[in-house]
């Protein structure tokens, strides 16, 4: 069985800072990781090959440097990479994405399985998974927190569902988006991460390979401009010792409403 | 607009182009036989951007037994309610919802669509985008026109509301939008206010749901009053460290004759079930008191909180974007604050 997983490369958010009043961003460190959900979708994948032996293959798409995020999918268990790069897919937007992503998938073939994050942190968007699905006639799954059971080309799993879970059936060939809570991504062995730059090969397409041409790929959405929140004011803080500030803080509350309190407890 | 009457005033005829994609249509959702909330708070934004657009507000219900519904999205300001009413639609599957939806939509040609940032919304909203060719703007937190380039404006959150991006469509039709549940203000009910009913044909030949649920478990035990009606919620976050410290969460919401409920780290470390995390999810609290104990307090939360009338934040990092957003701030550790916290109330 072969699974492919999709992964986004995205700025990390701890290396930047968002200043509301002057309205700018600031770049303290430009690092790159591997969007935190996607990175539950590959543990996923990964907890299926270990299970059933399932073949995970990653796939990214965007500048060359997103390399070191198949790498680390390699150094996490993946067992091929492949980069879809171009001057052309810069401006992908989420249609062009799932495009380009869409070809890639129909050029590996022979799949049971597409997995996807939930969401992707910087964009907020939740969007490719089912793009995915709809383009290659896949049934989908979103929200998984467990896969359950894959057995005679069937999929059992959990679904985060109004509030509780869904438990569900499908046939494969399938498309699951993982939810941030399904799991905890392992780290990679450090033997690993050497091999995985020494010795694997990545793929790497481009336009022409996935026999695209640039004009499908122009975007439908813009961005016109970046909004901040507005600052806020701050209210009262409560200094001084743990004790005092409670005592105050009890204070407080019982002068803002008349709490009904448990008797004695 | 009647395109008659615009021919009439403006001498113009209009283009057998230029006479689609005119309304704004609005997917509505039903829970338990009602409305949920964000249908009704999408009918009043749409009324504002139709207003804009001098175009009229549709609404599409799918399920069984709907006209009490498709009334009450009238009253809320639809100018008409298309009904899906078929026994096959009461059980919600994304193969049905989506040829019934697309078809609607090839017919009608809507200028601007809107589903709820809601599990059904997430499920369909892109499959629709995809299968119409047409781009989504997801979780959107306000929307608006560009009239003089008669397009949708939609402010959505960006590395999880850090800050925002105000993003706009390309020239494709329609516009498709989520819009965040609680981002909108519900609409005023006009007993008054009429629109028309339509009940559309329902073809689903060969058409079927590919997902069977197996079971449906609510999860975790509901909360008895619904969180959202709550006079009194103490929240945690991953700043309590542990399940033990969580608890203190539990026992300062007893003493207050409060509810329980948690940040997205709270759910992410298996304290609370997703019925009563704040923010990200469809949950929107309004309580008279909201004690925020050791919860970061970014945007998701805000958003679901925000109009809480009191708010005590503790939290041991001063940067914290919740004391922003509080009328009491600790800087302190929760897990020291709120035993000392008890034994202050109960001596009282």
């Amino acid at each position: 069985m072969r699974a492919i997983v999709p992964i986004k490369q995205i700025l990390d958010p701890t290396g930047f800072a968002v200043h509301r009043r002057l309205e700018r961003i600031f770049i303290n460190r430009e690092d790159y990781i591997i969007n935190p959900n996607d990175k539950n979708a590959l543990e996923e994948t990964l907890r299926l090959k270990d299970a059933h032996g399932v073949e995970v293959i990653a796939l990214s798409l965007g500048e060359p440097r997103v390399d070191d995020a198949l790498r680390e999918a390699l150094a996490m268990g993946a067992d091929q990479a492949f980069l879809l790069t171009d001057e052309a897919f810069a401006e992908a937007d989420a249609a062009a994405a799932a495009l380009i992503l869409a070809k890639a998938i129909e050029k590996i073939g022979d799949y049971d399985l597409i997995l996807t994050g939930q969401r992707a942190m910087d964009t907020g968007a939740s969007q490719i998974g089912p793009r995915l699905a709809e383009y290659l006639g896949l049934p989908q799954v979103l929200e998984v927190r467990e896969v359950s059971g894959l057995s005679n080309g069937k999929l059992r799993a959990k679904r985060n569902w109004k509030g509780g879970y869904a438990e569900v059936e499908v046939g494969l060939p399938v498309l699951l988006s993982i939810a941030p809570q399904a799991n905890e991504a392992r780290y990679p062995h450090g033997a690993r991460i050497m091999n995985a730059y020494r010795e694997w090969e990545i793929s790497t397409w481009g336009l022409a390979d996935l026999g695209l041409a640039e004009e499908e790929l122009s975007p439908l959405i813009g961005l016109r401009r970046k909004a901040f929140p507005p600052e806020r004011t701050f209210g009262e803080l409560i200094t001084g010792a743990p004790g005092e500030a409670a005592k105050e803080l009890a204070q407080l509350l019982r002068e803002v409403g008349s709490w009904k309190l448990e008797s004695g407890g | 607009m009647d395109l008659e009457y615009w021919e009439l005033l403006t001498g113009e005829a209009i283009e057998e182009e230029e006479i689609v994609c005119r309304d704004i249509w609005v997917v509505a959702e039903v829970k338990d036989g009602a409305l949920t909330p964000i249908s009704l708070e999408m009918v009043g934004k749409a009324r504002e951007l139709a207003a804009a657009l001098g175009a009229y507000v549709q609404s599409v219900l799918l399920g069984e037994g709907l006209e009490s519904l498709a009334q009450e999205l009238i009253h809320r300001g639809a100018n008409g309610v298309y009904l899906a009413d078929d026994p096959r639609l009461v059980e919600y599957h994304l193969e049905t919802y989506a040829e019934i939806l697309s078809g609607l939509f090839q017919a009608k040609k809507p200028e601007i669509i809107l589903f709820g940032a809601t599990e059904l919304g997430q499920e369909l909203a892109p499959r629709l985008a995809q299968r119409l060719g047409t781009g989504l703007i997801s979780d959107c937190l306000d929307l608006s026109i560009d009239e003089t380039e008669r397009v949708l404006l939609a402010t959505h959150p960006v590395y999880g509301g850090e800050y925002f991006h105000v993003s706009t469509f390309l020239g494709a039709k329609p516009q498709i939008a989520t819009v965040r549940p609680g981002a909108f203000r519900l609409p005023f009910a006009d007993e008054y206010g009429s629109g028309e009913m339509e009940k559309i044909a329902v073809n689903l030949e060969g058409i079927e749901g590919k997902v069977k649920v197996l079971s449906v478990s609510t999860g975790e035990a509901q909360p008895q009053v619904p969180l959202s009606k709550a006079r009194v919620v103490v929240a945690g976050g991953r700043g309590l460290g542990d399940a033990e410290g969580f608890a203190l969460v539990e026992e300062l919401a007893e003493a207050l004759g409060g509810q329980v409920a948690g940040s997205r780290g709270a759910l992410d470390e298996g304290w609370i079930g997703q019925e009563r995390q704040v923010g990200l999810s469809d949950v929107t609290v309004k309580p008279d008191l909201y004690i925020a104990c050791g919860i970061w307090g970014d945007v998701h939360h805000y958003f679901a909180m925000q109009e809480a009338k009191f708010v005590v934040a503790i939290n041991k990092n001063p940067e914290a974007p919740i004391f922003k957003v509080a009328d009491i701030g600790i800087v302190s550790d929760p897990k020291e604050i709120i035993p000392l916290l008890l034994s202050e109330l109960r001596a009282g």
